[in-house]
């Protein structure tokens, strides 16, 4: 009976260290996964019309007329929404019709200092007529602004049985006049108390369809170019659409308890009023306005990106990621494949291979940050600026900190591969008359090139990946695409902290976020995959041997 | 000398076969000195990371000194309160030493069994082949980089674990340990089948022979022999949770407290690695904090520095031990 219960804890042993093996399998698959599939959405995703229109607009990439064709198509079916929203606003939001009487305003004093210069009316009648036209305007204004009907239409008569009207008709200020008349309309049909209703949840609808549909036609192109264009992804659009059909409310159940979250239909918040017809009109007719195509955005991994990472991609952070880690390795790999051959075919133990050693080790074991303590203080205060090559943070002192932290990687890994070299090697190298230099140099480097390799490229991956070493000595959130060594740079792996951590408009574009570390891993996979392969031939050339 | 053709004696020159076989005394001397400068000029180039770790202990120490007047110095390790910015500052890292300490037990509790149990599964239990297949898998564990970590750590594990253990934040001890334990376990299998490897197959033979089951001879032979490099293996890994920056600093909430009560990880801790990466960006190069946190490094860097020493003990006693064996 003893053997039976030996022979279950034994199988139960067997069990949970294969299930311990399993479980850093499923940690690989969970952590990865996310990563990469939330990190596609960045590369492969439903386009719109308005990404194709920012990327003619921004980048000049695209066929300028199929886009132009395009987009008449969209702004067709986009019109009926702008109809809707103009017809119902009239009278509910008048800031659109108040600004347009300030500008009339504008432009009539501007004509009549131009008829002042020309001499065809005096100072004395110019001012005169601007007082006029001023008054017409404030009244338009006072209209515009009204609460009730009666007031707005007693004002609007004001303007409209002005006597200067005749004397104003045929300039610009005549406009004045018809914008009265039209109101007038307005006011006769409207409700007044319903702009206090509807005023704020108008405004909230106007925005959001403003942020998917982008600025109308005609508008002035806004400065910030995240602006300039509607919903660019599908995902996106119907994020926003959402957003436009449900309206969400935060409500308290009494003191003490959590809020709770409440959606209500747009749809009934406008019930019965002209405006509820736009809802199923664009959930119908997304598709048709916003135009969405499959697209595979290669581009991503070399296109620039505005601060906050609206749209583009991770040109200028990949550049920086590869000026970095070509730099390091640059300084590293001869320092340390260097080292390793003086270890191997120098020394034989004593106390200076001891020394060696253990700084090797302390090296390998000093944390990252302090690594980047050290890069801090040493070459972006102390050295760099006395050989006057940067004041602050640069490429060259990032490199720099980085090669010192993998240098002990290399040197161990190139030790491993000169060691590897067979005895027979060097002794038949030796035998026909080779000295040792030569028969380091033709003989056993080229025999030990392969692992040499491997181990370089894995401290690649390492460099690239790290991002403790470079916080206060390379890189920067935001900046230029930078070549310049001396200065810093954008880098993928900080890049992939500030939109996670320190980037609060970030959280608005997930797939900008997933994508920047998705191209930090794909990096380091590509790297890691290749030390893989070539250690995998070295093992079956040696098996072969 | 016999007379030959022109042709054929340019050719023996050219190889330098009429060269004399015995070198003269100043063709000796002078290969003696180019294999004693080329020699110490590899030695120069090798001692570069002997440079290296002493510049960064000057560095480091050099900064950090003007941070020890005589307060100052017992306040960093016994206060808890760290108000650099305070009128007067106040710098205690007590609680980044603890947070530093409570993250680390923490991913030791979970990466070591998983570590220890999957390298004597690799080690004792599954064939060659697919162990073979294994391995690339655990390397590609640590070589993912530390930020892909702590995004994985705030932007997935963080919300989950606020929904599904409704905690109040999801950056916190806890979630900082485990992705820890992720990063550390890969170091610790590695060493830790390299140490059981080590233990010669006779060791093991013997205790079949005696009529040990498996898990018997691995529990009671295997891993006793090994233990040396085995605990080399858990410093290793706690070196690696120690030192770890970007985890801990995007995944721990960073909140200078003491956890309470003390066995709370779902608390926000903060850790002596984030407080030098989150604060050096904002601090006036040669103010106290400035030095103050090159102090906090300098704790690290001897803590690191103390562990790695012990770890090399432990391995190079390990070493000796299975050398011992094999005679």
């Amino acid at each position: 009976m003893r053997t039976l219960v030996r022979r279950i804890l034994d199988k139960l042993f067997t069990a949970s260290s294969g299930l311990a093996v399993l479980l850093m399998a499923a940690a690989l698959v969970l952590i990865l996964g996310p990563i990469i599939w939330r990190g596609s959405d960045a590369v492969f995703f439903d386009a719109t019309v308005e990404f194709r229109r920012m990327q003619l607009g921004e980048l000049h990439r695209g066929d300028a007329e199929a886009v132009a064709d395009e987009l008449d198509r969209a702004h067709a079916a986009r019109q009926k929404v702008y109809d809707l929203l103009d017809r119902f606003s009239e009278g509910i939001d008048t800031s659109g019709p108040a600004q347009r009487a300030k500008e009339v305003l504008r432009q009539y004093e501007a004509q009549l200092a131009n008829r002042v210069e020309a001499g065809a009316i005096g100072e004395s009648d110019s001012r005169r007529m601007r007082r006029r036209a001023k008054k017409l305007r404030n009244a338009l204004l006072d209209a515009y602004e009204a609460d009730e009907a009666d007031a707005a239409l007693a004002r609007l008569a004001d303007v409209l049985e002005s006597p200067e009207r005749e004397a104003l008709a045929h300039t610009a200020a005549g406009e004045f006049f018809r914008m009265a008349a039209r109101y007038k309309e307005v006011a006769a049909r409207l409700d007044m108390s319903l702009r206090e209703k509807y005023a704020d949840p108008l405004a909230s609808v106007r925005e959001t369809i403003g942020l998917l549909l982008g600025p109308r036609p005609g508008q002035p192109v806004p400065d910030l170019s995240q602006f300039r264009y509607g919903a660019t992804r599908w995902d996106q659009a119907t994020a926003l659409l959402d957003e436009l059909l449900w309206a969400e409310q935060w409500v308290s159940d009494g003191a003490g308890r959590p809020m709770r979250k409440v959606r209500t239909r747009r749809e009934e918040v406008f019930a019965g009023t002209e405006l509820a017809g736009l809802f199923p009109l664009i959930e119908r007719d997304l598709e048709e306005m916003m135009l969405p195509q499959s697209t595979v955005y290669w581009q991503y991994f070399i296109d620039d990106s505005p601060p906050g990472h609206f749209f583009g991609g991770v040109g200028p952070e990949a550049v920086g990621t590869l000026l970095l880690t070509a730099l390091s390795m640059l300084l590293a790999v001869p320092t340390g494949v260097t080292t390793a051959a003086y270890l191997v075919e120098c020394t034989r133990g004593g106390p200076l291979v001891r020394v060696l050693r253990t700084c090797i080790n302390t090296l390998a074991g000093v944390p990252s940050i302090v690594f980047g303590l050290f890069g801090l203080a040493c070459f972006v205060l102390w050295m760099l600026p006395g050989l006057g090559l940067s004041n602050g943070s640069s490429i060259l002192a990032g490199a720099m900190t980085l090669g010192v932290l993998v240098l002990p990687i290399v040197i161990r890994a190139s030790e491993e591969a000169i060691r590897a070299v067979p005895a027979s090697y060097r002794e038949a190298s030796l035998a026909l008359g080779a000295g040792a230099l030569r028969t380091f140099v033709t003989v056993t480097f080229p025999a030990a090139l392969p692992g040499i390799l491997t181990g370089v490229i894995l401290s690649m991956s390492r460099a690239a990946g790290e991002t403790a070493p470079i916080l206060f000595t390379a890189a920067v959130a935001v900046g230029k695409l930078n070549w310049n060594i001396t200065q810093p740079t954008r880098t993928l792996s900080y890049g992939s902290y500030d939109l996670a951590v320190g980037d609060r408009l970030a959280a608005k574009v997930p797939h900008n976020q997933f994508g920047m570390i998705l191209a930090l891993i794909l990096l380091v996979l590509l790297l890691n995959t290749a030390a893989i392969v070539i250690r995998w031939r070295i093992g079956k050339r040696l098996r072969g041997a | 000398m016999t007379p030959t053709t022109a042709a054929a004696k340019r050719r023996a020159t050219a190889a330098g076969f009429d060269r004399p076989l015995l070198l003269s005394a100043r063709q000796d001397l002078g290969g003696w000195v180019l294999r004693g400068v080329g020699r110490s000029l590899l030695l120069g180039i090798a001692l570069t990371s002997v440079l290296a770790v002493a510049m960064i202990f000057v560095f480091i120490v050099k900064e950090a000194l003007p941070f020890f007047t005589g307060e100052r110095t017992g306040e960093l390790l016994t206060s808890t309160s760290w108000y650099p910015k305070a009128e007067p500052p106040v710098f205690g890292a007590l609680a980044m030493v603890l947070g530093s300490v409570y993250v680390t037990a923490g991913a030791l509790v979970l990466a070591v069994p998983v570590g220890l149990l999957a390298a004597v599964f690799l080690s004792d239990i599954v064939p060659f082949r697919l162990r073979q297949m294994i391995k690339p898998a655990i390397e590609l564990l640590a070589a993912i980089p530390s930020v892909a970590y702590g995004f994985f750590a705030v932007l997935v594990l963080a919300p989950w674990m606020q929904e599904h253990l409704s905690l109040p934040t999801g950056t916190n001890a806890l979630n900082a340990s485990v992705i820890l334990a992720v990063m550390a376990v890969p170091t610790i299998v590695s060493i830790a089948e390299d140490a059981l490897t080590a233990v010669g197959r006779e060791v093991r033979e013997g205790a079949y022979a005696l009529g040990a089951t498996r898990a018997e001879a691995i529990v009671t032979v295997v891993v006793p022999a090994a233990r040396n490099g085995i605990f080399a293996a858990v410093v290793l890994g706690m070196m690696r949770a120690v030192g770890e920056t970007m985890v801990v600093w995007m995944a721990s909430g960073n909140a200078s407290q003491v956890p309470s009560p003390w066995w709370d990880l779902s608390q926000s801790v903060r850790t002596m690695t984030a407080t030098i990466a989150g604060e050096m960006g904002e601090t006036v190069k040669g103010s106290v904090h400035y030095h103050g946190l090159f102090a906090i490094g300098l704790l690290l860097l001897a803590i690191t520095f103390g562990l790695n020493i012990v770890s090399e003990l432990l391995l190079v006693r390990g070493r000796r031990a299975a050398k011992g064996g094999a005679k």
